[in-house]
This record gives structure tokens, sequence and C-alpha cells, in this order.
């Protein structure tokens, strides 16, 4: 937004001359500017080009294709049917949990890191942030520590007698979330604290002096706020969540199996690269899915506004 | 451009049920440290319901500090603060339900002008269709009925102000208190919302409290001016008298800049006072305590001084520089005689301009004439 208002406004394309925009293009290309843009663009243009567009076709093809060579969409069948379907709606319901846990506890931390001062903000950033630098493999095994039947966690719930106690925290979907949202957690909180810190603080405030409550100040001012910044942590949060592999694998049981697993199971074991290109595929739908959603969301929640308004 | 329009035939705002006019407030003893450093210090004020309060100073001077204090936005050390006959003093500033308009405006970047502006009123449940009247009528007096659907980001600064404004004044709170509101507009808006802020203000009788460091707005808006300077208040009173009978140097100085005379007490007479000037002259001023041969200081404001023949008045001198300024000629004279204390600043009508070099007298209304103990003031 901020470009279209900075750049001037392109002259309005003559109707009456067919070749003006490719005048137009020959004018640009002729411009120092644009060439030396152009050239500065071609190594990362190269880099995505082989490195993302040609495996994403790739695999869009791989995912079409017969085993006798001609074309199909019964890998996408495949994919949708029974135990598979099972898997991602799983993985989706997961991803949802997860994600739903996330914005929560990431709310939660950055609106209380975001009142601190800057230097102990920073410090509790570097302590939320830091864990993260060490192999997700080492956090998954110290959680199943925590977690096990006489883990940390359990032994000193049966100690306080608790009742119930011990819980079963692994090998199921408590586990996966737990693990899940602690490896999320990071991009909830950078994310939601930049939007808090951007926050006007005096306009809380200025809610207060005309007379609002602290829940309505909340309701009304702080959370629109920030709800842009909820809305992207959370499609973030759940994008992430779709194809992660590492601590669902590890930390659920076998009914917590998600796309990701099963991916690996069909290339390793089975070495079906066709169903598994399918199933990358959907993932990768899900994903447009969700954003195109997010982006419909808005456009009747403004639609709406303007209606309320007259 | 649509800010510019002056809404001279815009509607008044309909009573509000109960009163349509502000309350009175007072103030007494309000104190504030930092750390050691004293920023308000027993501040006390009655202001009456309706009355157009200002707090004149240069920054530092407490005067946002104790409009934060009236606010609730920062407590007091002692004093306390009654609004309409409720102690608020330790109240939230959710619970004294006043208005404010600050000078960064504090809209909500998310509302509507339109809901910016009916937010108040929602917070206090006013069923939708006087909410709507409301919200209507307060745009249409403030010429932002064509912008109610913008965001507040779509509007000039002088308009996000206005919109800032109808928002206090929207639900009628007993008492507005403004924060330097035009500080961030250019000179040309500022004098035309002004206009509108005194308008309204006398219209729906409100009682508002005003902070700036700008004399000329304060002399505009206010019916008394609180002058602060050092966290205290050196005088509040109507404008004429600060500029007529200024209490201190620094009120002189900082209203008019007052012409200031350095010299000696000379006589204690019946209704006035005598002082000798240490270029030469006797001047006649209002009545000064003090004993006789102390170091003074006489004020008079440029505009209070006469010209007469060389040997007329308390001084004469040669005239310096003469400039037109509209209506009015800024003319300088420096005295002769006696220690040079610098040029004399007269303002007189066009008409009666001296021209360069020519020898002058000067005269002044005793009435006109301040003195003050030598220490103070410039």
């Amino acid at each position: 937004m901020a470009g279209s208002l900075l750049a001037p406004a392109p002259p309005a394309p003559d109707p009456a001359a067919p070749g003006g925009r490719l005048r137009r293009l020959r004018r640009a290309l002729s411009e120092r500017r644009t060439r030396f843009g152009l050239l500065n663009a071609t190594p990362v243009v190269v880099y995505l080009l082989v490195l993302f567009v040609y495996p994403i076709f790739g695999t869009l093809l791989l995912s079409l294709k017969a085993e006798d060579g001609g074309w199909t969409l019964h890998w996408y069948a495949d994919a949708l049917r029974g135990a598979n379907l099972d898997i991602l709606l799983t993985t989706l319901r997961i991803s949802a949990e997860t994600s739903l846990l996330s914005l929560v506890i990431g709310f939660l931390l950055a609106a209380a890191v975001s009142r601190l001062k800057p230097l102990w903000a920073g410090l509790v950033m570097i302590i939320v942030i830091v864990p993260h630098f060490i192999s997700a493999l080492v956090r998954t095994y110290g959680w199943i520590i925590l977690l096990g039947e006489h883990g940390v966690i359990n032994d000193a719930l049966t100690g306080l007698s608790v009742p119930g106690a011990p819980f079963q925290l692994l090998y199921n979907e408590i586990g996966v979330v737990i693990g899940t949202t602690s490896v999320m957690l990071p991009y909830t909180v950078l994310l939601l604290y930049a939007v808090m810190r951007g926050i006007d603080r005096r306009l809380p405030a200025a809610a207060a002096g005309m007379g609002a409550g602290r829940l309505t100040i909340f309701r009304r001012v702080y959370l629109p706020l920030v709800a842009p910044g909820l809305v992207n942590a959370g499609i973030l949060c759940f994008i992430l969540c779709l194809g992660y592999y590492l601590t669902p694998a590890l930390m659920g049981g076998p009914k917590q199996t998600m796309v990701a697993s099963l991916i690996t199971e069909q290339v390793m074991r089975q070495n079906q690269w066709n169903g598994a290109a399918a199933l990358g595929i959907i993932l990768l739908l899900l994903t447009f899915a969700g954003l195109l959603l997010l982006r419909l969301v808005k456009s009747a929640r403004d639609a709406a506004r303007n209606r309320g308004v007259s | 451009m649509p800010e510019l329009n002056v809404m001279s035939e815009s509607p008044a705002l309909s009573p509000a049920p109960g009163s349509g006019t502000g309350k009175p407030l007072s103030v007494t003893g309000l104190r504030k440290t930092y750390g050691g450093v004293t920023a308000v210090d027993r501040v006390s004020m009655e202001i009456a319901g309706g009355e157009f309060i200002t707090f004149l100073g240069a920054s530092g001077s407490g005067k946002t500090t104790t409009l934060m204090m009236i606010a609730g936005f920062c407590e007091p050390d002692s004093g306390s603060i009654v609004v309409g006959g409720r102690d608020v003093t330790r109240l939230a500033p959710q619970k004294r339900g006043l208005g404010f308009v600050f000078q960064q405006y504090l809209l909500f970047p998310h509302m509507t002008v339109w809901e910016n502006v009916a937010f108040p009123l929602q917070l206090r449940a006013i069923p939708k269709p006087e909410l709507r009247r409301r919200v209507g009528e307060t745009l249409e007096m403030a010429g932002l009925s064509a912008m109610a659907r913008r965001r507040p980001r779509e509007l000039s600064g002088g308009q996000q102000q206005r919109v800032a404004l109808c928002r206090a004044l929207v639900y009628r709170p007993p008492v507005i208190l403004m924060d330097e509101p035009l500080g961030a507009l250019d000179k040309k808006l500022r004098d035309q919302l002004q206009t509108e802020i005194k308008r309204i203000q006398q219209e729906l009788g409100l009682t508002v409290i005003y902070v700036t460091h700008d004399q000329e707005e304060a002399l505009v808006l206010s019916d008394r001016i609180a002058v602060m300077r050092d966290g205290r208040i050196d005088q509040f009173d109507t404008p004429r008298e600060l500029f007529e009978r200024p209490r201190t140097a620094f009120v002189a100085d900082f209203l008019g800049a007052a012409n200031f005379l350095p010299g000696h007490l000379e006589q204690q007479a019946s209704g006035h006072t005598l002082v000798r000037l240490d270029t030469g002259g006797v001047l006649k001023a209002r009545p000064h305590p003090g004993a006789e041969g102390a170091p003074v200081q006489a004020a008079v404001q440029p505009g209070r001084l006469a010209l007469g023949a060389p040997d007329d008045g308390f001084c004469s001198g040669t005239v310096e520089s003469v400039t037109y300024v509209g209506t009015l000629v800024r003319v300088t004279v420096r005295p002769s005689g006696g220690t040079d204390t610098g040029p004399i600043r007269l303002e007189l009508p066009a008409g009666r301009a001296p021209l360069v070099g020519e020898r002058v007298g000067l005269t002044a209304d005793p009435d006109d004439v301040s003195v003050f103990a030598a220490e103070g003031g410039g």
C-alpha cells in the first residue's frame, strides 16, 4: 500500500494505441535504472526458478502421472479416501489446536513482555528464542523426559497427590500439541510482540479518559489493533504445523499420524513417490485455501463495516 | 479544501438533558515531584462552570503535569481536585467523566470517524436513535458529515483534530481538558480552529482547561489565564489584568514582551511611586511597596508608551528604527543621558510614525507602569 502511495500513478494507457503497452515496456527496458534492477534481480530469480518453481512443478507432474505413463487423478483419490483422509483431517485438527494454543500463550506472553522496559523485554525475548537454537530433536526428547509416565511433571503431580495422576501426556494428542506448540511459540510471540510494540500506548489511555473500563478497552481498542497480528501469526502457525514432521512423529501415538509422516512412510517404506507428491500438493492447496479464506474474511469485514456506518 | 469551511450557519447542539453547561472545578494545594524534582508545587485555583481557562507557560513549567493530574493520568503527591462538588483526586481517569483533546489527536485508527465519535456514547449505553442523532449533530457542527465513513489516516491534521474535538464534545463532559490541541497545525488552521473552539465553548457553556505555550492563543481564547513558571502559578487572572497589571516581571515579559527599565525607588507618593531611572529621568508608576533607594525595574508594554516633545516625559532620546506592521508602527528609541540600558520599544498607530533620527520624549500613564523588585525579569 505504501508503494502505491509513494509511486506516481502510471500514465493511463491510451486505448487508441494497441501497441501502447509494448512500447511502454520497451521504453522501460531502455532505461538505465530498469536494466540495472533486472541485473540485480537475476540471481534471486534464477535461485527461485531452480530451487522453488521447478521442484513444485516436478511434484505436480509426479502427482498426476499414472504407472503406465499416462495422466491420472487416482493418487489424489487415494489421498482423500479411507485412512489417508483420516490422517489429513487429523493434521488439520492438530494444526488448528496447536495454532490456537500458540496464539493464546503467545498473546499472553507478548502482552506481558510489551509492558516491560525495553531492556527487560529484550532479555525475556532472548529467553523465549534461545532454546530454539537447540536442535528440535533434542528439545523433543527433553519434552519426552518431562512428560513421560515417570517424568518430572507426573512425578511432581503424583507427589502432590493430584487425583488421577500420573496422566498420559505422551504418545497421544496432548503430547503432540504440547510439543508442537513449544516449537511454534517463538513465531507467534515475535509476530505479536512486534504488533503490540507498534500500538500507541496512549490510545488505551485515551479510551480510559472517555470512560471505558479495562474490559471495554481490551475488547474495543486493544484487541482490534492487535487483530491483524493475531490473524497473521495464526495463519503462519497453521501453515507451519501442516507440514511439520518431527515432533508429532516422536510424541504422538498411531492416531496422531500427520500428513508429513504419511509422506515419509510412502517414500521411505513403500517407494511410492506419486502418492506422496499428491499429498504434498494437497498440503500446498490447503495452505493457499487458508490464505484465500483470510482475504475473504477481511474484505467481508470491511464491507460490513462500511454498511454499518450509513 | 473542505476543512476551510467555516460553519457559520451550522445548527447548535441540542442541550443535554439536565444541564448543557460545564461544571465548576477546584484544585487545592496540588503537588507533584519526580525523583526529588518538584514538577508542580502548591497549585490552587477555583474555576467556575462555563469558564475557559488556560495554563500558559514554557515547557517544564508544570502546566501539562497539572492537567494530567486533573485528568487522572498522573497521581498528585498531595492536594485535591473537586469537579462539580465531587472529589475525584484518587479516582481513575475513566471514573472522572472528563473530556480530553490531545495534541496528537489519539483517534482510534481502526475505527471510522463516525465510530470514533460514537465510541464514548456507546460506553454510556445511549440508545441507538439518540446516539445517531447526537453523533450526526456533532459531526455536522464541525463540518465533518461528509467524512463520517473515512478512517482517521485519510484525513488532514486539521480534520483529525476536529474529530478529536467532536469525540470530546459528544458526551457533554462536565470539564474538557485540552493539551496543546492545535500545536501540530499551521498558523492559519490554528487561528480558524481557535475561533471554532471558542464559539462551541460559548454556545454550549463548556468548562474548558486549555494548555498552551503560545501567549497569543491564550489571550484569544481564555476567560482567565494561569501563567505558570517552575511548577507554580505566577498569576491567575483575566487576560486584561495580566496585561495591564502584571504581578511579576515574568508575567509582564511573557505576555506582552514589556520594556524593562532599570532604576531605583525614589519616593512613595500617595497613589503612585516615583522611580529614578538609570537613564536619568523620573517615571511615575503604580504603587509598589519598597524602601527608598531600592533597585527596581519598571515595566511598560510597548503599546502603552506615547511620544512627546524632546523634553517631555520620563526619558528623551533618538528614534533608531521605524517598522510598519500593518496599521501599527514599531519604533525603537535609544535614550540619551545616564547609563545606556538599551533601546525602548514602542507600538504606535501608523499615522503617528516619527522619523528615524528625530529627537523625542517618552511618556506613559502611571497606571500602565508596573514596578518590580530588581532581581527578576529581563
